[in-house]
């Protein structure tokens, strides 16, 4: 509770800041265009983006009783980001803009069915995680070779946009079209606790306590695939916030999925709050890509699990 | 004194006979392909680059069409057994170089930044398809179409916005154009750059231009619709009256100066 309170107070803070800096210069005494066009719809992406990668990389982590579990690992934004650059680049979100949120949700919805099928079959641990690799690096493929084949001259440059992430210019239109869908896959990934907690005990132990692993993980799929087919449709694919952010926050609060859901929502919401920060205070041409940083602060968060695991296993 | 020379070489190419005319050419850049269509026969264009019937890039589309076109690496322009290459500053360099080594004249054209230096393309590909009267004439027209644009006061500012904010400073041909159009560039630097939107709304011209090369949808495009620039007048050029320098450059300047 005093975990979630200073997360989001910190969440807060951050997203006061984010309205006061930009391009156009620091401070809220600015053109109020700016503010409320420019600034505030990308600081409310900010916050659903992170939310949504943190929560869905603290469900899976429970989910799969493996601390390496992380919807960007799994390729689960991937196949959001191929969805999206599906329906955006062929004129489908032009013609129907519900198309670009919907590109996403299927496309992660079809990564996460990929990944938890070998996870029901192979169990967790390794099989698991070399099958999210596999997906990855398959979307990861499919969005470059998509671009490439792209109809606008443009869309080859946009690659690292869909591969690290951008919040870049977005306005209100951006956050109508991925709210709906990343935030009804927040709710149905925090109301996940208790079958989570249960889980952890083990899945015969879980089943004695009435909970099926099946339904949850269709649950976590499909809140997992809202939340971050919604984010990556419109912000692409920022990675390692869903790894980093649980396992910071594991510590102090313990072993027990459910009681890192909220913080590590809100602590999600912070972390990449800072990082469309510090993007926009590195002076060049074109924006640092919110991936960039975001993995700088991830992949040594990667290399500390790994070895802790090392030395316990 | 230096056009009625001109004339006079002219005349005496036409004396020496047709025989002169290369009757091969080819065509390795988008900028060449413009003037290479003003002034060579069709049947003397052995191929154009591949950009040259894109309306959404080529100025010259219309007139491309029907052509072949050929991308300048060396398995597609060597069998065509060209007599002259013209070709655009930098690209297709090892194709240059294989067509100076077999005797192939090349011309190459620099980026065209302002009038002089599309009359002075003109001339230089006019007299290398041995076209120099019909090159003249275009000159010619182009200086009378320049002559009668109606010039504002110049204190209009003017940002051509294109893709990502890409933007044209001072000293770009887009900054020629303005100014021959009698508006102000509110680019705040010289050559090319870009302009973020914050940076754009902080300080709005009196008139967005914005430049769109495609009509299939992407991100660097979409930002020119953001909704936060709903306020200010805006225009959209097709982007290829401003991709080169070229005959087709003034449609610009007589579209901004009717503003």
């Amino acid at each position: 509770m005093i975990l979630s309170l200073a997360a989001g107070t910190l969440a807060l803070a951050l997203a006061l800041l984010s309205l006061a800096v930009g391009a156009a210069g620091f401070g809220f005494v600015i053109d109020p265009l700016i503010l409320w066009q420019v600034r505030a719809p990308r600081t409310v992406l900010a916050a659903l983006v992170g939310a949504a990668l943190a929560l869905s990389g603290a469900v899976l982590q429970g989910l799969l009783r493996n601390r390496l579990a992380d919807p960007g690992l799994l390729g689960v934004t991937g196949g959001a980001s191929l969805g999206a650059v599906l329906a955006f680049y062929w004129g489908l979100a032009t013609a129907f803009p519900l198309a670009l949120p919907f590109g996403g949700l299927v496309g992660a919805l079809v990564a996460a069915a990929a990944v938890l099928a070998v996870a029901a079959h192979a169990g967790t641990g390794a099989a698991l995680i070399l099958a999210g690799i596999g997906v990855a690096a398959i979307t990861s493929a499919l969005v470059t070779m998509a671009l490439s084949f792209a109809p606008n001259p443009f869309a080859l440059a946009e690659i690292t946009i869909w591969l690290l992430g951008s919040l870049a210019d977005r306005s209100w239109h951006e956050v109508w079209l991925a709210s709906p869908a990343v935030v009804a896959g927040l709710l149905l990934l925090l109301s996940l606790g208790e079958r989570l907690d249960a889980l952890a005990l083990g899945e015969e132990t879980a089943a004695s306590l009435g909970v099926a692993i099946g339904p949850t993980m269709a649950r976590a799929a499909l809140g997992s695939a809202l939340a971050v087919g919604g984010a990556a449709a419109v912000a692409g694919g920022v990675g390692f916030v869903g790894l980093i952010v649980p396992n910071l926050l594991r510590g102090r609060v313990g072993e027990r999925p459910s009681a890192l859901l909220l913080p590590s929502a809100l602590a999600g919401s912070s972390l990449v709050l800072a990082a469309d920060l510090a993007v926009r205070l590195v002076p060049l041409q074109q924006e640092l890509r919110l991936g960039v940083l975001t993995a700088l602060l991830g992949a040594p968060v990667l290399l500390a699990v790994a070895l802790r695991e090392a030395r316990v296993g | 004194m230096w056009s009625s020379c001109r004339l006079l070489l002219a005349f005496l190419v036409g004396m020496t006979g047709a025989e002169a005319k290369p009757s091969r050419v080819v065509s390795l850049n988008l900028c060449a392909d413009q003037f290479v269509l003003a002034l060579a026969d069709r049947a003397r264009i052995a191929a154009l680059s591949p950009l040259a019937a894109d309306p959404s890039l080529s100025a010259a589309a219309e007139a491309a069409r029907g052509l072949p076109t050929a991308r300048p690496v060396l398995e597609e322009i060597l069998p065509l057994r060209p007599d002259l290459a013209i070709a655009g500053a930098w690209g297709g360099a090892r194709v240059v170089a294989a067509l100076e080594a077999r005797g192939v004249r090349v011309v190459r054209l620099g980026l065209a930044g302002d009038f002089d230096d599309i009359i002075a393309q003109t001339r230089a590909v006019a007299e290398a398809v041995g076209e120099v009267a019909r090159g003249e004439a275009l000159v010619a027209a182009m200086e009378a179409r320049l002559a009668t644009v109606r010039r504002g006061e110049r204190h209009r500012r003017v940002l051509i916005w294109e893709a990502r904010g890409f933007t044209a400073g001072e000293a770009t041909l887009a900054d020629w154009v303005l100014r021959a159009a009698g508006l102000r560039n509110a680019a705040p630097f010289a050559g090319y750059g870009t302009v973020p939107l914050e940076r754009l709304l902080a300080v709005p011209p009196d008139l967005l231009v914005t430049l769109s090369a495609s009509a299939a949808p992407s991100l660097s495009e979409a930002l020119l619709d953001h909704p936060a620039l709903a306020r200010i007048p805006r225009l959209a050029l097709p982007a290829a009256w401003l991709a080169c320098g070229g005959p087709e450059t003034l449609r610009a300047v007589e579209v901004l100066a009717a503003q």
